[in-house]
């Protein structure tokens, strides 16, 4: 989270005062962010006062991570593409394109068409390694249109939206594709498709210890190079916050136990009596949101510490002086597009994997979350401005509206209005906020 | 500069023209390439009276969906040119206003009746007013036209709730139950509704039945929003939840994913329609209790024969089949209801001698012997 402040223009900083706002930045806290969680925060507590204590039950959250990594991956990627002052309309029909492929490779292609048979061992990663690289085609033909070409990215990729979801259907007919093969629908989640308690706890350690080492090692450089460090005892609160939080949500996951049907049919296959208690089997971090995580940290280290994620920020910052600075710009462009189709396509896989099938209407209208999600996540569509955990959150804050909502049992078309309410305002706040500190 | 414009125009040009070309040598279904014959083919069709065989105008809405390029553009087309009449389509693409500039251009090229899925029922009605004052019979084909002149051909809808309802309630007439509809203001959805509200009614109201807000529209007829809604029906009831309304396949394939994830699957009916080729293997999986399967072919037929007869001048409500309809907007209109056919495992070979699916298809992964059909 610190390395993301690192991004934003230091000139909104203006004179510290002495108020919290100074405090946090003094402390070198991205407030935008803390402000998002403080608003997941009150979220998160109504959505739990108005169920009864529905929302904040393990299982609730559980569902709720899952629910969110497929946006999430992709809101990080559209992160990058929106700080580059360009958009990406297709990534919904990317999905379903990508998403169709790779079903259909592994329910009739693989088996039928080239005769291999169901249920072989390599079925899944051929599919996924497919149905990846079609993503990056699809991404880089888009990309090298946009930044060869000259043709405007809204252009393109309203273009890509229509022609890519209009060859889902001429692939087959536009036939449901169900079901899939059964390792491959492990990348979806489910209580199978978990990774369990003990490895939960492993991640989480191994979580905490590099936040640590992350902090020890920036306050070296920072010594080493005079920079100003941060107050000591802001060192120590931000690493036990960071820990505690980790194993906080590490302690959700594993409190969510297997549904007893399945913990009855695990038991029996593994030929054990039905204890008296009944069998509570710690179902840990869901695939797609450890996918989502990996995701999230390679994108912020090439966000912010590889010279691609800073060229991105340089072109959106101003794009005449990139070049000029000596910046390919416009290979810089393709390969967020390319970078995009890639994320388009880990969404496809997990989004289809979950739903055990793919259908002609996969990812239809995911774009608009997508974007949503990017910019809630302070995302500035005048460019240049943008993190990762941002998207990230961005993403959770859309999705605890939406299965909040559904757990009040409020109906769909109540539910858009409410999100899209919530998307305006909370983007006109802070543009608000943004614009009364640069004063 | 001009040039380098008109080079690019050119080329752009040719390149739609290959797509229209490659699109028609790939699907011999689609040669037509309907909206590239409806906007700019030269109109080829004779346009003199009704004797040398009918001219037969179909508006489609979307063609981009399955089932009307798979299965009843084959059915009408094979019934119009059996009786030597010519088939002329045109594809709107979820436009209503492209679907009016279509059926002037349909009436331009010398249709002599018109088939019409309509894309928006109230948009329509001007077309249709001024075809039929034209005199030129017009048939509302599965999606209802609010005109008492025009001809409805559907399958009862109504008829599809009640059968899905019928199978659920047989298995569970006690417990609690969740409903998931389809697109809120797609009028199908209500009479979906309508129809379980028949055969559940009683037991609502006598509280055998609870659906205690467990009922809710879903955006697009999506299964992934299907799925998300039926788990956090089954969060906020803490996995009782005794039986499933879904309105359809897609939907119920979202459902049984997210009972799937709680070792719910084939312990908890759930209800379906449209024979979706996926949907019918988990019926006979077992994981879904009932598809109501309404063969599009037959439909397709019933239009195609009901044109022809339209065209020798029958009269709307004197053509095989036809009886009066009470529409929601009060008219009655004379109308064909086809019956459609609930499947379940019971009755699986219907679908396998229809030649609907393959038995590959339908028995992949079902254990063989286990259900009639495999």
């Amino acid at each position: 989270m610190t390395e993301a402040s690192g991004v934003r223009p230091t000139v909104a900083a203006g004179r510290p005062r002495p108020t919290v706002r100074s405090l946090l930045q003094s402390i070198e806290v991205d407030t935008r962010l803390v402000g998002m969680i403080a608003a997941l925060a009150i979220i998160w507590i109504g959505f739990n006062v108005l169920s009864g204590g529905l929302f904040l039950t393990p299982r609730n959250l559980w569902n709720l991570s899952v629910q969110s990594a497929t946006v999430a991956i992709m809101a990080t990627g559209m992160m990058l593409i929106i700080v580059s002052r360009n958009i990406d309309l297709s990534v919904g029909s990317i999905l379903g394109l990508t998403g169709y492929t790779m079903a259909m490779l592994q329910a009739i292609w693989i088996p039928t068409t080239f005769g291999l048979g169901f249920g072989q061992p390599y079925t899944w990663i051929v599919a996924l390694i497919v149905g990846l690289v079609l993503g990056a085609a699809i991404g880089g033909f888009q990309g090298f249109i946009i930044a060869y070409g000259g043709v405007p990215s809204f252009i393109v990729t309203l273009g890509g939206l229509l022609v890519w979801r209009g060859l889902v259907f001429e692939i087959n007919d536009g036939q449901t594709i169900s079901p899939l093969d059964s390792t491959f629908s492990l990348l979806g989640g489910g209580p199978s498709g978990s990774i369990g308690e003990m490895a939960s706890w492993a991640l989480g350690i191994l979580a905490c210890v590099v936040i640590v080492l992350t902090l020890v090692r920036s306050r070296r450089q920072r010594r080493k190079y005079d920079f100003q460090m941060r107050p000591m005892w802001a060192e120590f609160a931000l690493g036990l916050f960071g820990c505690l939080a980790v194993l906080a949500a590490i302690v959700v996951v594993n409190s969510y136990p297997w549904p007893e049907q399945l913990a009855r049919q695990f038991a029996e296959a593994q030929g054990s009596p039905w204890p008296e208690g009944g069998l509570k089997i710690p179902t840990g971090i869901a695939n797609p949101v450890l996918i989502a995580i990996g995701v999230a940290m390679l994108m912020t280290v090439l966000a912010t510490r590889r010279r691609f994620g800073r060229s991105v920020f340089a072109i959106g910052g101003n794009p005449e002086a990139a070049e000029l600075g000596g910046i390919n710009t416009r290979r810089t462009i393709m390969l967020t597009f390319v970078l995009m189709g890639i994320l388009s396509a880990v969404s496809a896989a997990v989004q289809s994997a979950r739903l055990n099938g793919a259908v002609t209407s996969l990812g239809t209208q995911i774009e608009l979350d997508v974007i949503a999600a990017a910019v809630i996540g302070g995302t500035s569509f005048s460019g240049g401005i943008g993190t990762i955990p941002g998207a990230v959150l961005g993403a959770v804050v859309m999705q605890s509206l939406r299965s909040g909502m559904l757990l009040l049992r409020v109906d769909s078309p109540i539910q858009d209005i409410v999100v899209g309410t919530v998307l305006v305002a909370a983007v006109g706040l802070d543009t608000i906020v943004r614009r009364r500190s640069a004063r | 500069m001009f040039n380098r414009r008109l080079v690019a125009l050119a080329s752009a040009a040719v390149f739609a023209f290959a797509a229209c070309t490659t699109g028609s040598g790939a699907s011999p279904s689609r040669s037509a390439a309907p909206s590239g014959a409806a906007t700019s083919a030269p109109s080829s069709a004779p346009s003199g009276p009704a004797t040398a065989g009918c001219t037969v105008g179909v508006s489609w809405n979307n063609y981009q969906e399955e089932r009307w390029a798979k299965w009843d553009e084959p059915a009408i087309k094979a019934a119009v040119e059996a009786a030597g009449g010519t088939y002329v389509p045109a594809d709107a693409k979820s436009s209503a206003e492209t679907q009016l500039t279509n059926i002037e251009n349909l009436i331009s090229q010398g249709a002599q009746v018109l088939i019409i899925l309509v894309q928006d029922a109230d948009a329509i009605k001007p077309a249709v007013d001024s075809a039929i004052s034209q005199g030129i019979p017009v048939i509302a084909y599965d999606r209802l036209i609010e005109d008492e002149r025009a001809l409805y051909v559907t399958f009862d809808n109504v008829e599809v709730g009640r059968m899905q309802a019928r199978e659920i309630f047989k298995l569970v007439p006690k417990g609690e139950y969740a409903i998931i509809k389809g697109n809120n203001g797609d009028a199908n959805a209500d009479f979906l509704r309508a129809g379980y509200e028949e055969i559940i009614g009683a037991a609502v109201a006598s509280g055998d039945i609870v659906i205690g807000g467990r009922e809710t529209y879903t955006d697009n007829w999506d299964p992934a929003l299907a799925q998300t809604e039926m788990e956090q029906f089954l969060t906020a009831s803490d996995n009782k939840i005794d039986a499933v309304l879904s309105e359809n396949d897609g939907m119920a394939g979202g459902v049984i994913a997210a009972l799937a994830a709680q070792g719910l699957d084939g312990k908890v009916p759930v209800s379906g329609q449209d024979g979706d080729l996926a949907a019918l293997n988990r019926v006979a999986l077992g994981t879904q209790s009932v598809d109501v399967w309404k063969d599009a072919r037959e439909l397709g037929k019933a239009a195609g024969e009901a044109a022809l007869q339209l065209c020798g001048g029958t009269a709307v409500d004197a053509i095989t089949g036809a009886a009066p309809f009470e529409t929601p907007g009060g008219n009655t209109v004379s109308s064909i209801l086809l019956k459609p056919i609930p499947i379940t495992k019971e009755n699986l070979q219907v679908v396998l001698d229809a030649g609907w699916i393959t038995k590959d298809a339908l028995c992949q992964g079902v254990t063989a012997g286990s259900v009639g059909g495999c």
